[in-house]
């Protein structure tokens, strides 16, 4: 693993929150390489600062103090306005909550991403429409996220997520608000992206969901207890 | 990218529905009294700018309060006119006008057709220079030259002629031959009430009257070369008319003339005395113009208000958006968008709704005024630009703050904690204050206003004019045997007295001097005088406070006696009305400037205000002067009317078959005065309305989304047993601190503004302080009622379900 390029590395990292009387320490020194290519699921409490750690990594954030590299670039007390930048060109989210814009339909929350990168009309939607094949929802292009099940509004989430083809896909819960069914379909989308070599971290409650990543990092308290690899994914490789 | 803002505006003005509606209506009301207030002003601003080289034309007036208090004349003497034109290197060219009572009749008769027109004007030949209107037949080069010329209007022409070129024509007026020579057209808005023009010739003036430096009688007019300066050629006037000196008291007249430019005219001459010219008032445009701006503020500031109280709705979707890639300057974009065409949906509508009033506001302010969108381009670009400008103003602050969310914090749950919410809160909160302290103010003003035109309506005058009919005589024979001629008018049955004179109320009077000897020396004094008839005082019930009326009983009476008012009770120096009984006055007559009249007072009047309440009661001289009687009062019973006005008639044709009778009645003479103020007061009550409807309008829908907001706490407090009231309670207290604090800040600028304006008028109402109070309480019970509704659909609904929603 040590000799594969890194996507992210920090080192330290902390972050506090700092409300009118109460100072919270939301990370106490993470440090974590992700390399590109690599499934990594964060477990713990509610809590533990897992959702403060995935914005920082997926640059929503920044960190109080601490490194953190993205591709090898510096990011750490970077603007909002380069943040924004690479997360345009690199990342990818998918929410718990789904997080669709609820006044556009399923293709245009799925063009979304291509339209602030000024991508032209006709590759937007060979693109998107591309996007919809792979998630099943064709069907529903013209549908709101309202009109959706659960389970197909993720699948949109994921499609919009996945259709500017990011190297690193951000997930916080995917799976929270689905039933087992449907959970068990977004997590098998998520590892067939990870098979075509993006990068995934994704924070989940459920060790089911963490069956399917490469390795998994467990936080308690804003910092990482243990890192343990996924002995059934990696069995080949062990052997 | 734009067409992707616009369809997610779209569609999300579809969604919130209420605050969709709430906006575009109150943002279509604001706009539309605000088109309707700027057509007004635009209309009031255009008067005179037709005329060719108007910029170049200037009217000359005279202030002479150093002589008269208070006196700004719109006459001047006729010696103005002729220093101007030979003295001032600066003037091109000259027009005196002749002052007549320019709304008297006077008698045209063409063939078999014989009618009343207005509007005569006595005029130097250059009129049609200076003022340049446009000549529908003949034309206006020596138009005026020849003494026998008449120069009449266009609507003149139609009403006597028909539908022919009348150029070459004989006409009679007032029984006297001229030819017309040219019809104008009166389309174009023109300060002058000109209907025919004569040449001055015609009017048959003493030359040796022409020569006079005192005989404030003359309307002038001046137009400089090109590129001269107004200025200088005043300062140089000044010098001239400083060195004339008054052959009466042998010192130099006190004048200070000016001259104004055409443009200002109409607007600017509030307060200025004789003058006749149509007359807008700048006052009322600018207080008009401010409303207009208080209505788009309150409109604008509901925009802002409810974008901001929906912005925590719009959280989510700032932070998807940032999370996917967007930049700030994108989704302040984005979200101008929306507000723009919000704005653009409001604005079509105004045009709509102002294009269906209008003709209401053109019936009422008597106005032509047009609104078509499709033939006037520049119209269009206004309507445009309208909406950029008000959509920029509303929506840039919600779109800044909205722009401003972090996607971390709004990501994560639905309650957004930061400082902006703080922020927002307070601005809010002054956004409501300023609201209504503008609502509370114009319910002040506009109340004040009421009273005040109540007052000039209801005023006790000093006199009684109902039921007077009021006519000016006409025919030699009628003057001659005017006393046949009024007991012949009272032989009938709903005749209960007439008077004859001149000098009724409402209508023209004399200004002249009168002597009191005092101590070997003879001190002038500036009156009204009234000429009258023993039935004048009977016929307008005048109240005595000393001595007695006029009467045939006494022989002197009738050249020997005067009678004055209180004001001239003090003004002449006599201290108490009952020490000036017996005391001498001296009058120069009409007839003979040499000879003086010399009398006794014998009665004292309580003031009566035979002017408007604008003016003060004059120090007012009445006596008996069979030589002006000119006008004749009828007072008749309040039973058949009809009957009474067909006795009038019958005794006229009697006396001057000739010419057709015209009347008015008196009380609607002195109605006409406040009309002005009438409006005043519609179009405020108007306009205040639509204020406070807009401002309740906001109110509301900041109701809803506190209500909103507080469900659960809502739910909570009712299971815990809180009533209805007390909900209700609690949601209002909030806003009604607010109107608090804006009557608090409302009230002092109200009664500053009110007071200011108040001072225009001689005779006015002390602003009582209860409607102040009841303002306050208006807005406030407005308020209580707008939020209540909401609160009371809060705490009625179901909290079981509000419990559940997290
Ligand atoms: N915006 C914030 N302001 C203050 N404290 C916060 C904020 N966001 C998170 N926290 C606190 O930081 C800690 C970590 O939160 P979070 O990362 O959301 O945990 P998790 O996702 O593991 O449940 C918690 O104690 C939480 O209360
Ligand atoms: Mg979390």
């Amino acid at each position: 693993m040590s000799n594969k390029e890194l996507i992210i590395e920090t080192e330290n990292l902390q972050k506090k929150y700092v409300t009118d009387t109460v100072e919270t320490t939301a990370l106490a020194g993470v440090s974590l390489r992700i390399a590109k290519g690599e499934f990594v699921a964060i477990m713990g409490p509610s809590g533990c600062g897992k959702s403060t750690l995935l914005n920082i990594l997926g640059l929503l954030d920044n960190p109080t103090s601490g490194s953190l590299r993205f591709s090898g670039q510096e990011i750490a007390g970077a603007s909002e306005r380069q943040r924004a930048k690479i997360r345009k060109q690199n990342l990818g989210f998918v929410f718990q909550s789904f997080n669709l814009i609820d006044e556009l339909t399923v293709e245009e929350n799925i063009g979304l991403p291509l339209a602030y990168l000024g991508v032209s009309k006709s590759e937007t939607e060979r693109r998107v429409t591309e996007a919809m094949e792979r998630m099943g929802i064709a069907h529903r292009r013209s549908h709101f996220p309202q009109q959706l099940s659960g389970g197909q509004q993720q699948r949109v989430a994921i499609a919009r997520a996945t259709v500017s083809n990011p190297s690193l896909i951000l997930a916080d819960e995917p799976t929270g608000n689905l039933d087992s069914v449907h959970g068990r379909e977004v997590m098998a989308l998520l590892s067939e992206l990870n098979e075509q070599g993006t990068t995934v971290v994704m924070v989940t409650h459920s060790p089911s969901d963490a069956e399917y990543a490469h390795r998994i990092v467990n936080l308690f308290d804003g910092q990482i207890v243990t890192e343990n690899m996924n002995i059934r994914k990696h069995a080949t490789e062990l052997l | 990218m734009f067409r992707n803002y616009f369809k997610t505006a779209y569609r999300n003005l579809f969604r919130h529905k209420g605050f969709t509606v709430i906006n575009i209506a109150g943002l279509a009301l604001g706009l539309t009294a605000c088109l309707l207030i700027g057509l007004f002003v635009h209309d009031e601003l255009q008067y005179d700018k037709f005329l060719p080289e108007g910029e170049r034309v200037y009217r000359v007036y005279n202030d002479i309060s150093a002589q008269e208090a208070g006196s700004v004349l719109a006459v001047v003497p006729p010696m103005f006119g002729t220093t101007l034109e030979e003295s001032i290197p600066e003037v091109d060219k000259v027009v005196r006008i002749l002052m007549l009572q320019f709304d008297a009749n006077n008698l045209v008769e063409v063939g078999d057709k014989s009618i009343y027109e207005k509007g005569r004007f006595f005029a130097d030949p250059e009129f049609f220079e200076i003022f340049q209107l446009p000549f529908k037949y003949g034309s206006p080069e020596k138009a005026l030259d020849d003494p026998s010329s008449v120069v009449i209007s266009d609507a003149f022409s139609e009403r006597v002629f028909g539908d022919i070129d009348p150029v070459g024509k004989k006409v009679s007026l007032d029984k006297q031959p001229f030819i017309v020579r040219g019809v104008f057209s009166t389309t174009e808005r023109f300060h002058l009430p000109v209907n025919f023009v004569l040449p001055m010739a015609a009017a048959e003036l003493p030359a040796e009257r022409m020569k006079s430096w005192g005989w404030q009688q003359f309307y002038t007019y001046v137009k400089l070369k090109e590129g001269a300066d107004s200025q200088s050629a005043q300062a140089k006037f000044r010098g001239i008319v400083a060195k004339q000196i008054d052959e009466d008291t042998n010192q130099p007249y006190k004048y200070l003339p000016f001259l104004q430019p055409l443009n200002e005219v109409y607007l600017y001459s509030a307060g200025f005395k004789f003058d006749q010219s149509i007359k807008g008032n700048i006052t009322y445009v600018k207080a008009l113009s401010v409303i207009a701006i208080f209505i788009l503020l309150i409109a604008c500031f509901n925009f802002v208000n409810l974008a901001t109280a929906k912005s925590l709705q719009r959280a989510k979707e700032v932070g998807v958006r940032k999370a996917i890639g967007a930049s700030r300057s994108q989704l302040m974009l984005q979200f101008l968008s929306e507000t723009v065409l919000l704005t653009l949906i409001s604005v079509i509508f105004s045009a709509a709704l102002t294009s269906l009033l209008l003709p209401s506001l053109n019936a009422f302010t008597g106005k032509e005024m047009d609104f078509n969108v499709f033939t006037n381009p520049s119209l269009l670009l206004l309507l445009i630009g309208l909406t950029l400008v008000v959509g920029i103003l509303a929506g840039l602050y919600p779109a800044m703050v909205l722009s401003g969310f972090q996607p971390v914090k709004v990501l994560k749950s639905a309650v957004v904690v930061d400082s902006t919410v703080g922020r927002i809160q307070w601005l809010r909160h002054g956004l409501i204050v300023v609201q209504f302290a503008l609502s509370i103010f114009l319910i002040i003003s506009a109340s004040v206003v009421y009273k005040q035109v109540g007052y000039l309506h209801n005023k006790d005058l000093g006199f009684n004019r109902e039921q007077i009919m009021f006519f000016q005589m006409r025919g030699d024979n009628m003057f001659t045997n005017h006393e046949t001629f009024k007991s012949e008018l009272l032989k009938g049955a709903g005749i209960k007295d007439v008077s004859m004179g001149y000098g009724f109320p409402g209508d023209a009077t004399a200004g002249d001097g009168v002597i009191v000897p005092r101590n070997g020396e003879q001190v002038r004094h500036a009156t009204t005088l009234l000429m009258v008839d023993f039935n004048y005082i009977n016929t307008l019930d005048i109240k005595l406070v000393a001595g007695r009326p006029f009467s045939k009983d006494f022989k002197t009476d009738a050249d020997q006696a005067f009678m004055i008012n209180e004001t001239a009770v003090r003004e002449l120096g006599f201290e108490t009305p009952e020490k000036a009984l017996g005391q001498t006055l001296l009058w120069p007559t009409w007839d003979n400037q040499d000879s003086l009249r010399e009398g006794k007072i014998i009665g004292v009047v309580k003031d009566f205000h035979f002017k408007s309440l604008y003016d003060k009661v004059d120090p007012t001289v009445l006596q008996i002067y069979p030589g002006a009687y000119v006008k004749v009062a009828v007072k008749m019973d309040t039973e058949n009317v009809a009957g009474s006005i067909a006795h009038i008639q019958g005794v006229w044709d009697k006396f001057s078959p000739d010419y057709p009778m015209e009347y008015i009645f008196m009380d609607d003479n002195f109605e006409k005065m406040y009309k002005a103020e009438d409006k005043l007061k519609s179009l405020l009550t108007i306009f205040t309305a639509i204020a406070i409807f807009v401002a309740c309008l906001g109110l509301f829908g900041l109701a809803a989304y506190a209500a909103e907001r507080r469900k659960k706490e809502i739910g909570i407090r009712k299971v815990l047993g809180a009533e209805t009231s007390s909900i209700v309670m609690l949601l209002s207290k909030d806003f009604l601190k607010l109107v608090v604090v804006a009557a608090l800040i409302a009230f002092p600028v109200a009664w500053y503004a009110m007071q200011t304006w108040l001072q225009d008028f001689a005779y006015r109402i002390d602003i009582p302080v209860w409607i102040f109070l009841a303002a306050g309480i208006v807005a406030a019970l407005l308020a209580f009622v707008t939020i209540s509704v909401q609160a009371i659909k809060a705490a009625t609904s179901d909290p079981v379900r509000n419990l559940r929603v997290d």
